[in-house]
């Protein structure tokens, strides 16, 4: 089932190190202070081609710790 | 045309999908441009992890942790341009498809860049080849955790893009860096993102 099968990943990306008390706000702590490279995503044209860009910054600037 | 404006529904998201996208970010910063002083400082600066039920994070993760100490930014913009750099005469290829095998019909990043539309992504240097790694691994950090005007994508989305583009080149990118003898810091670079990668291949074959 979908729900079990969810569980069951979420588990095995606990137990194996990801998310655990400290652990992710050590990774996020590092990243965190760092800007993107140019190789980053945006957001994409829409039908009008007009290029949203929300620049990839200001979603770090939402996840500082 | 008018657009409908789908209802945004935010989420807490959980701390392991969190941890997701800050071991992307993390592995696209580190293979977009060399390491700077800030970087090194932080991330020598950082505790290190818990061996977990899968101990080679964490120990992939201490052993940067203790690298970034041991090196200065001009060292490691060295080594950088030593293994990356240069047209045509890198040592390490940063590009998905000289691992993946590119064909002439479809190369990856043909692929790429249509399952990026799909997701409402675009890539944000147009000069700059979809297939590069830090372009893939900051796609599945947006995937995971949402950014660049989206939230974060299904599982399965996530899972797709992931099989099809990052599982068939970046075990071989990261073991080819792994051997490269003139490779210090940057082998525990490619540890990590060794020892992630494995992680998320087995993750997603739970969902």
């Amino acid at each position: 089932m979908k729900t079990k099968r969810t569980q069951d990943r979420r588990k095995f990306l606990l137990a194996a190190g990801l998310g655990g008390a400290g652990a992710a706000a050590l990774v996020a702590g590092v990243k965190a202070k760092e800007a993107p490279g140019a190789a980053s995503v945006e957001a994409a044209a829409s039908a009008d081609g007009y290029r949203a860009t929300e620049h990839i910054l200001k979603y770090y600037k939402t996840t500082e710790v | 045309m008018a657009s409908i404006a789908p209802i945004r529904v935010e989420r807490p998201l959980a701390a392991e999908e969190a941890a997701r996208g800050d071991y992307y970010a993390l592995l696209a910063r580190f293979l977009s441009r060399p390491a700077d002083g800030q970087l090194l400082a932080s991330l020598a600066a950082a505790g290190s992890l818990p061996e977990g039920s899968r101990p080679e994070l964490a120990r992939a993760w201490n052993d940067l942790v203790a690298a970034a100490g041991a090196i200065d930014a001009p060292a490691a913009e060295a080594e950088y341009d030593a293994l990356f750099g240069g047209v045509g005469k890198s040592q390490v290829s940063l590009y998905a498809g000289a691992y993946a095998g590119a064909t002439a019909v479809e190369h990856p990043r043909v692929r790429i860049q249509r399952d990026l539309a799909a997701a409402g992504l675009a890539h944000h240097a147009p000069t700059e080849p979809e297939d590069h790694f830090a372009a893939l691994f900051d796609a599945m950090r947006v995937l995971a955790v949402g950014g660049a005007g989206r939230t974060p994508a299904p599982i399965g989305e996530q899972r797709h893009f992931f099989e099809s583009h990052v599982q068939p080149a970046a075990p071989k990118f990261f073991a080819r860096l792994a051997a490269e003898p003139r490779a210090g810091f940057y082998r525990r670079v490619a540890a990590l993102g060794q020892a992630f990668v494995v992680l998320e291949n087995e993750s997603f074959s739970l969902d």
